[in-house]
């Protein structure tokens, strides 16, 4: 199995319409894209385990059958890794007793050697195996008890469990940040073709062959890479658990927040989920324009210490703001919304303020998967909205008298050059969590954190995206910086799209947007990819 | 109009004495009986006297216990998920056990929201939990000890499930640790 695959073909808005006939109906699909995502585009869902539209195809679980009218008459063929082409007479289950019985006969030979952890498993709930089975399969089970499960995955994993019964290695420690369960695994390869493809470093492999296969690394070696929990997400089954996650929660309880991950310029799109006011994970939110499927470690496992460290509410009528020049610093994590309120807050305080955003770490290079490198998210936000380079700042520091940071951590970033900002006598900062510029303000403020607002942000590739509150706020007194701002301006803006019609007045490549009608996969801006 | 004319009470009803008696009888009746022939009453003077109840019943809850003493709760949340009164707070944590996955941190059920319906022992994959107990009475004097706890819900003696045979091989809370020992499956 350890080849090379081919990428499949997504369809996009431009793929040509090509008609097939489906059931005998004539239907018109993308054709440029393998005949899954075909029938996906028209509403038909085939079901799948190792097929994954971000992943090489690889075609080994057989789950996605349909019947194809060839020369030699009706032949059974896997979606995932059969091309469009016109006129194609396609036969799904809603047609074929043979393709029902194929998919139904697959999903049982999946399940025969599949042990029955659902109760303590950590993907019940979202597991492609329950769905596939509630979809094609639900078969009576020919178990017989007597003979019990063959499959164990590594015969030096394996072990007698309470019960007298052999066992697969049940907790397989692959790295610092993976368990595998080698039971559960059902061979998709696709954990595989993660790192061997996307994550581009191939610390996983298929050995062994025909049903003693089994997943593991390199003798003497860990999975240990920037982006290995991916291998958790595009797991079928709960083979590949994360060490964070694992028994941390039941999935079906957890609620989820479409939001934006704001500690990197590209704004992974991401899903907080969230149950009794705390976040549990952070899943990637598929958004084939950005990060696809995929999220790096740093931002999956920011979310420990977003509620950790924070500083309270403070109810702030007016600033002891000198009669200087005052700097107003927005951080890299600042929304749109902020940066329009920070406008504001410039404009009503009179020409001796200027506008400052970014932050004093060093830019990185982009790893083309999930990651930009550019700590500062808002960067080109930033820039549509008139601010200047924060470096512009360090360079001019000593003409100003006053120092607002909002959700800029200048201190911590950079202690010894940020030194020369302690001559500055007035320094507030507005920040989620009481950090070293919290410590050393005269006034520190607290806010909301980005996973707690509403609002929007430009990523590096120009597409505007849309950030939504997790109720996870641990003091509900905690206001958005966009709302402090505007509050110290005069003018407090109350809701998120106030703030966004205020930034839309301010730079000229939003004019025409609403808060509303950006979608959850964001807008690219005029000007396309920067 | 129609007027109903009352019979005139004749002279033994006006002397009232055997009236009074008469109407008096089926009180005094239960009274002599009360006093008398107490055994035949249908009534049961609880809490002295206590109720037959069934094994069926749906009581308190119990949690089952391995042989070895650890209860036998995966922490699948099955029981949370089937409960209407959202009364049962699970938290779960791997197991010490290199055999078992997961095992049970946390397992509280709240007894004044309870509905006692049966569901959550309905929904137990591995028979873990049971409402067999037989204990219908709650008696406490704050709500928080109307909460059950792991260790309250664990803590059962064999001896009152004579007829259950998987009672009889789990040791009972207190004694878990001897259990262990006995059994020759000290936990790694």
């Amino acid at each position: 199995m350890s080849n090379y695959y081919n990428m499949p073909k997504l369809p996009t808005e431009n793929s040509p319409k090509v008609e097939i006939f489906v059931d005998d109906k004539p239907v018109m699909v993308p054709g440029d894209t393998n005949l899954l995502e075909a029938l996906k585009a028209v509403g038909i869902e085939t079901p799948h385990v190792c097929y994954h539209p971000f992943l090489p195809v690889s075609g080994n679980c057989r789950q996605c059958l349909v019947e194809q009218e060839g020369p030699r008459g009706r032949m059974l063929v896997i979606a995932c890794y059969t091309p469009v082409a016109p006129g194609m007479k396609i036969y799904t289950p809603a047609s074929s007793a043979r393709v029902k019985n194929a998919r139904k006969a697959t999903q049982e030979f999946m399940l025969v050697n599949h042990p029955l952890d659902c109760p303590i498993c950590d993907k019940a709930g979202e597991c492609t195996l329950q769905e596939n089975y509630m979809e094609a399969g639900q078969n009576e089970s020919r178990m017989r008890p007597e003979y019990g499960k063959n499959y164990h995955g590594n015969p030096e994993h394996q072990f007698i469990d309470a019960k007298g019964q052999v066992r697969g290695g049940k907790h397989v420690d692959l790295g610092p940040r993976v368990l595998l369960d080698e039971e559960r695994c059902v061979q998709c390869d696709r954990c595989v073709r993660f790192m061997r493809s996307i994550a581009g470093s191939e610390q996983l492999q298929l050995a062994g062959r025909a049903d003693h296969t089994y997943i593991t690394t390199f003798p003497g070696e860990k999975l240990d890479h920037e982006y290995d929990l991916c291998v958790t997400d595009v797991c079928p089954v709960g083979a590949m658990t994360a060490k964070y996650f694992r028994f941390q929660k039941r999935v079906w309880l957890l609620s989820h927040t479409p939001t934006i991950s704001m500690d990197d310029s590209l704004g992974a799109n991401i899903w907080l989920d969230h149950a009794d006011g705390h976040i549990y994970r952070v899943m990637p939110r598929c958004n084939p324009e950005v990060n696809r499927s995929w999220l790096s470690n740093t931002s999956r496992l920011a979310f420990q210490n977003f509620d950790k460290n924070r500083l309270p509410a403070i109810d702030v009528e007016s600033l002891p703001i000198g009669k200087g020049k005052i700097a107003l610093v927005a951080g890299g994590s600042c929304t749109m919304e902020d940066l329009a309120a920070l406008r504001m807050f410039k404009e009503s305080l009179g020409d001796g303020a200027e506008l400052f955003g970014g932050s004093l770490l060093k830019v990185g290079a982009p790893d083309g998967i999930a990651k930009s490198g550019d700590p500062v998210a808002n960067r080109s936000g930033m820039k549509l909205m008139g601010f200047a380079d924060v470096s512009e700042f360090m360079k001019r520091a000593s003409e100003f008298e006053t120092l607002v940071t909002v959700n800029a951590d200048l201190f911590g970033e950079d202690a010894a050059v940020a030194k020369d900002l302690e001559k500055i006598n007035c320094r507030i900062a507005l920040s989620a969590f009481d950090d070293a510029t919290a410590r050393k303000a005269t006034i520190a403020i607290g806010v909301r954190h980005w996973s707690e607002v509403q609002g929007t942000m430009v990523n590096s590739l120009n597409i505007i995206q849309k950030l939504n509150a997790c109720p996870v706020c641990p003091d509900e007194n905690l206001e958005a910086a966009y709302e402090v701002i505007s509050e110290l301006a005069g003018n407090k803006l109350e809701s998120a799209s106030a703030a966004f019609a205020k930034a839309t007045e301010y730079a000229s490549a939003l004019a025409g947007l609403t808060y509303d009608s950006i979608k959850s996969t964001g807008k690219l801006l005029e000007g396309g990819n920067a | 109009m129609r007027v109903i004319k009352q019979r005139p009470m004749n002279w033994v009803e006006r002397l009232y004495v055997f009236e009074a008696i008469r109407g008096l009888w089926t009180t005094l009746k239960h009274a002599a009986r009360g006093l008398f022939r107490y055994e035949t009453l249908p009534t049961i003077s609880y809490p002295e006297g206590q109720p037959e109840i069934r094994n069926t019943y749906r009581a308190r809850h119990r949690l089952m216990l391995r042989p070895d003493g650890t209860p036998r709760c995966v922490a699948c949340g099955m029981c949370a998920a089937a409960c209407p009164a959202h009364c049962i707070f699970i938290e779960a944590t791997a197991s010490d056990d290199p055999r078992i996955e997961k095992k049970v941190k946390r397992f509280d059920i709240d007894h004044l929201t309870c509905v006692f319906c049966g569901l959550c022992a309905e929904a137990c994959p591995v028979d873990a939990l049971r409402m067999d107990t037989k204990v219908i009475s709650f008696e406490h004097r704050t709500r928080d000890e109307f909460v059950a706890h792991l260790e309250d819900l664990t803590a059962w003696d064999p001896k009152d499930y004579p007829e259950d045979e998987q009672s009889q091989v789990a040791p009972g809370g207190t004694k878990n640790a001897e259990a262990r020992k006995v059994w020759g499956m000290e936990v790694k």
